[in-house]
């Protein structure tokens, strides 16, 4: 198919141009995070270049998520759901235990986690579901777009990955209330929520129970997980308005900062740029997630808006969970913040989802093709 | 399929645009007033909590306490040693390092790593682990130039113990060595690295000579290296400690027992102070407190002659001879002795159907108490001790120290044997025979003692019947740990007979006269095994070395007040008066001549020869 040049021209520029400058500035506070300072240059731990090349992975990812037509994917809907659904249910018949958790799928060269690919499934059969009508969700459409949603997040919550699989679940509430439910749908689940809350924490483990408790009082585990919080909350703190420099700061370079180039990445940005630097990446985010509602409002068709605003939420939630976290708002859970943490193959999947809503801002005025 | 493409210009649903919306301002709004909070509003608090986290502290190793001779001498010195370790925290690679630090100090890399996963969980954060203990500064050179490459290498500054006089007083001080588990959990304020006292003076007053460690506070750079430092608390010196022991006369006693066996203890009969503790063959205590090599230390422990033992306190032998001064003392006690009433000796005499010699074949006619004990007849003895039996015998040997430990500040001390018919039938099933009573009376048989009790129980003999403790330290005052039960008079007659076996014309002792003194002595022979017939038809030199007899001579001597006993123990020495004698001579010269006799070549020649013929004949000698 040749690639028509007026698609180019609808490409929505400034997400593309906010995802590499967001990745590039995790790049660069990688290195401030992974490097030792010695007389004769600097020794790097791996971490920066490797994140480079995971990067650039990315970015030929995101291309080729923008070169078919998304609406094609609404086909692809249900068959990505079931492979998912059996390589979940593989991970445990043939899964690799790694740190007591069965999440990797041994491929030879690479691990792969068979959870993220759970989320792109949600994404798009979540998208192919609520797309369908226009009216708000009434009980038994809810129920049967939850039903769809806890087959996945309750395969991977048995891993045990309570974070995947509660983000499968927030992502799809996020797509719900997009979409609108109606009003005894919504006072029902005001009332029913709250009640059900207490109740999980009978399902959580106890590290889990224990986190939650250090976040509310993280003075009764200075060492262990309140020491995170603590010394998180001093780096960033410490950074002031306009920060200890490049390199300079004294949290992270020291290693007071425990997972400085992952969880806590942010920690290491806001103590050596200070106040300005942090508001400037937390804008950068921002009109990040604007441009993903400006999508979602020009698609054309519903099921292009479902696909933006499921790709908004899963961008969303990370990084409200994980600087809520980073700033002392929320229990530690390990969320990683897109482009800014080390990961390689949760860098690829947030630049393949740019390019997903990418193709979906390109093709917005496209006319049905005979 | 046409219908999934074929969808109406449907618009997204407003209400979930807004929503959309709303929750990207809240989220900013959110987290930017949390940002202002934390960096504007609390900065500067942060910003002090920040520069605290650059401040760590180290504990400043306290020097341990010197030991010195009585005269002042240093026999225990600490000198300057560098020790290696790895700070975690500041090290980006630990294998390269450890892999480094194998190849600058020739150590195997496997063996340094399972030290650092064995410690690690012991190490406090930012605190280095002592992964050498022991830098040679040819070592400390190549580190010291190349630390900067190495963040996370931290080069540790502390005293280390040297003996300058390692195998000379290795079994009276001891050694300190690397603290392990068990030291650690004893005492809570040892970290890993730390050398903490592991035998004789140095494990028994570890408290008093280690001190208090100091503390110090120092910022660090980005790479862990030292910035500011200041001395929060300061380090205390351990106490010095300065040994009764006379290093010359120590050095004088060691000289004779080099290439042999043995034991010397001589000890101020008026304080119990030791002036010379001396046991050969010895070891080096500075090889321990450098660590011994696996192979050193299976060289010390298969030397058939033990240089491990600390003779004068650990090993028991019979008394022999000497032993018949206590059984002396328990005739006259029980009053069942008249000293003046003669016994007829005809070289041997019969119980029951046994026939009990005299060493002297011949006989000793007829002899009263001093004569007995001047000329040594064992028929004499062998009638007291049928009369005391067994039971006043042991009563009284225990009465005046013997089957009890002196009580000497050293550890894993022996008390010896004093048989009682209980004993004996536990021990053996067997009853207690008249004969048991003969053997007994002239120090054979079941009884066992330590040269320590014997040099305690003859200085008591002099000093008026004062069982002392026998102390090590100079400052440390004496102590009567019970008195002998006999009078002045009694106590005398006992006296005497030592000052007479010296004098006398047919004295066993006469080699030990020293002019101007007043010497008093008894030889005593230890028989190894009873020796056959066959045996016995041998001269000395032909007879088997694991075979001979050990040598003993306690001695007494007096001169101006300054009064001392000594014990002298040599293994299979053959005849207390040869063997022990020309020792205990050139210890009393010592003592109040000043004189130094050195071993005569002569002699140590012998020794050599037979050392060699022993060790040819793979013969195990017996050690208690």
């Amino acid at each position: 198919m040749p690639i028509d040049r007026r698609l180019l021209l609808y490409i929505n520029w400034p997400l593309f141009g906010l995802a590499v400058i967001l990745f590039l500035v995790g790049v660069l506070n990688l290195y401030s995070a992974s490097g030792t300072r010695l007389e004769e240059g600097m020794n790097m731990a791996p971490f920066y270049h490797r994140q480079l090349l995971w990067g650039l992975m990315g970015m030929v990812g995101m291309v080729v998520f923008m070169l078919f037509d998304y609406r094609h994917l609404k086909t692809l809907a249900w068959p990505l759901f079931w492979t998912t659904v059996i390589l979940l249910v593989a991970v445990f018949f043939m899964g690799k235990t790694i740190y007591g958790a069965r999440r990797w799928l041994d491929l030879g060269f690479m691990n792969f986690q068979p959870s993220e690919l759970a989320k792109i499934a949600i994404l798009i059969v979540g998208a192919r579901i609520l797309s369908k009508e226009r009216e708000p969700l009434n009980f038994i459409r809810l129920a049967y777009v939850l039903g769809v949603g806890l087959v996945l997040a309750g395969l991977i919550i048995k891993q045990p990955d309570l974070g995947s699989g509660l983000s499968i679940l927030m992502i799809l509430g996020g797509m719900t209330l997009f979409r609108g439910v109606t009003p005894r749908v919504f006072k029902t689940c005001l009332f029913i929520i709250p009640c059900l809350l207490p109740l999980s924490w009978f399902f959580l483990h106890d590290y889990q129970k224990q986190r939650i408790m250090t976040f509310l009082d993280p003075t009764t585990d200075p060492l262990g997980a309140g020491y995170h919080i603590i010394q998180s909350e001093i780096a960033i703190g410490s950074g002031g308005f306009w920060g200890k420099g490049f390199l300079e700061g004294t949290q992270s370079q020291l290693r007071f900062l425990p997972e400085r180039h992952t969880d806590f990445a942010v920690a290491v940005l806001g103590e050596e740029w200070g106040f300005v630097g942090t508001m400037a990446l937390l804008t950068l985010f921002c009109v990040f997630l604007y441009q993903m509602v400006v999508i979602a409002r020009d698609a054309r068709g519903l099921f292009g808006s479902y696909l933006a605003a499921g790709v908004f939420f899963y961008f969303f939630w990370q990084i409200l969970i994980n600087t809520g976290m980073v700033l002392g708002l929320m229990p530690v859970v390990g969320i990683p913040l897109p482009f800014i943490s080390y990961g390689g193959s949760a860098t690829l999947v947030n630049f393949c989802l740019v390019g997903l809503v990418l193709n979906v801002s390109m093709r917005r005025f496209m006319f049905k093709q005979s | 399929m046409s219908d999934l493409y074929n969808e109406s210009e449907q618009q997204a649903p407003r209400s979930g645009l807004v929503l959309l919306q709303a929750l990207i301002l809240g989220l900013f709004c959110l987290f930017a007033i949390r940002l202002w909070y934390l960096q504007i509003h609390r900065g500067e608090d942060y910003k002090i909590q920040a520069l605290e986290n650059q401040l760590r502290q180290e504990s400043i190793p306290s020097p341990r306490g010197l030991i010195r001779d009585r005269n002042g001498d240093l026999l225990a010195v600490n000198e300057p040693a560098y020790a290696l370790g790895i700070i975690r925290e500041d090290c980006p690679d630990v294998d390269r390092l450890v892999h480094q630090i194998a190849t600058w100090t020739g150590k195997d890399y496997f063996e340094l790593k399972t030290l650092y996963n064995k410690n690690r969980k012991r190490v406090k954060p930012f605190e280095p682990l002592i992964i050498v203990p022991d830098l040679t500064f040819a070592q400390l050179a190549v580190v010291e130039t190349n630390k900067l490459r190495w963040p996370g290498l931290e080069i540790q500054f502390r005293p280390r113990r040297l003996y300058r006089y390692g195998t000379l007083l290795a079994h009276v001080i001891g050694y300190v060595a690397e603290a392990d588990e068990e030291d650690m959990g004893k005492r809570p304020e040892l970290a890993l690295g730390d050398y903490v006292g592991k035998q004789g003076i140095e494990l028994m007053l570890e408290d008093r000579m280690r001190g208090a460690k100091g503390l110090t506070q120092y910022q660090v750079d980005v790479n862990g290296r030292r910035l500011k430092e200041r001395v929060l608390k300061h380090p205390q010196a351990g106490h010095e400690i300065s040994l009764s022991i006379d290093l010359g006369l120590q050095q004088l006693c060691m000289d004779w027992l080099s290439e042999e066996a043995g034991g010397v203890a001589v000890m101020d009969a008026d304080t119990g102070q030791l002036w010379a503790l001396a046991t050969a063959p010895s070891y080096d205590s500075n090889d321990f407190s450098s660590g011994l090599s696996s192979k050193q230390w299976a060289k010390l422990r298969d030397n058939p002659l033990h240089p491990m033992q600390n003779r004068v306190i650990q090993s028991v032998y019979p008394p022999g001879s000497i032993f018949k001064h206590v059984v002396a003392g328990a005739g006259l006690h029980y009053d069942m002795l008249d000293p003046n009433e003669t016994v007829f000796c005809s070289g041997s005499m019969k119980l029951g159907r046994r026939v009990f010699r005299c060493w002297k074949h011949w006989g000793h006619g007829k002899v009263d108490l001093n004569r007995a004990l001047v000329e040594s007849c064992d028929v004499y003895f062998y009638k007291l001790g049928k009369k005391l039996t067994v039971d006043r015998m042991s009563e009284f040997a225990h009465a005046v120290g013997f089957g009890h430990k002196t009580g000497i500040r050293l550890p894993h001390e022996k008390a010896g044997n004093i048989p009682t018919r209980e004993w004996k039938l536990k021990r053996f099933g067997e009853s207690w025979q008249g004969g048991d009573n003969l053997n007994m009376s002239i120090g054979q048989g079941f009884t066992l003692v330590t040269p320590l009790q014997v040099v305690r129980f003859f200085a008591g003999v002099i000093n008026g019947g004062r069982l002392l403790k026998p102390l090590l330290l100079k400052d440390e005052n004496p102590v009567v740990q019970s008195r002998i039960p006999l009078d002045d008079a009694r106590l005398e007659l006992l006296h005497k007979a030592l000052v007479d076996t010296v004098e006398d014309r047919h004295g066993t002792c006469r080699r030990i006269r020293t002019k101007g003194v007043v010497v008093g002595g008894k030889t005593g022979t230890a028989q190894v095994v009873r020796l056959t017939d066959e045996l016995k038809e041998l001269k000395d030199d032909e007879i088997p070395y694991r075979f001979r007899d050990h040598a003993w001579m306690a001695a007494t001597a007096e001169k101006d007040g300054k009064r001392f006993a000594i014990a002298c123990l040599v293994e299979h020495g053959l005849h207390g008066g040869s063997g022990s004698g020309p020792i205990v001579k050139a210890v009393i010269d010592y003592l109040f001549n000043g004189k130094v006799t050195p071993k005569p070549e002569e002699r140590k020649a012998k020794a050599r020869a037979v050392r060699a013929l022993s060790l040819k004949h793979k013969e195990k000698p017996r050690a208690n």
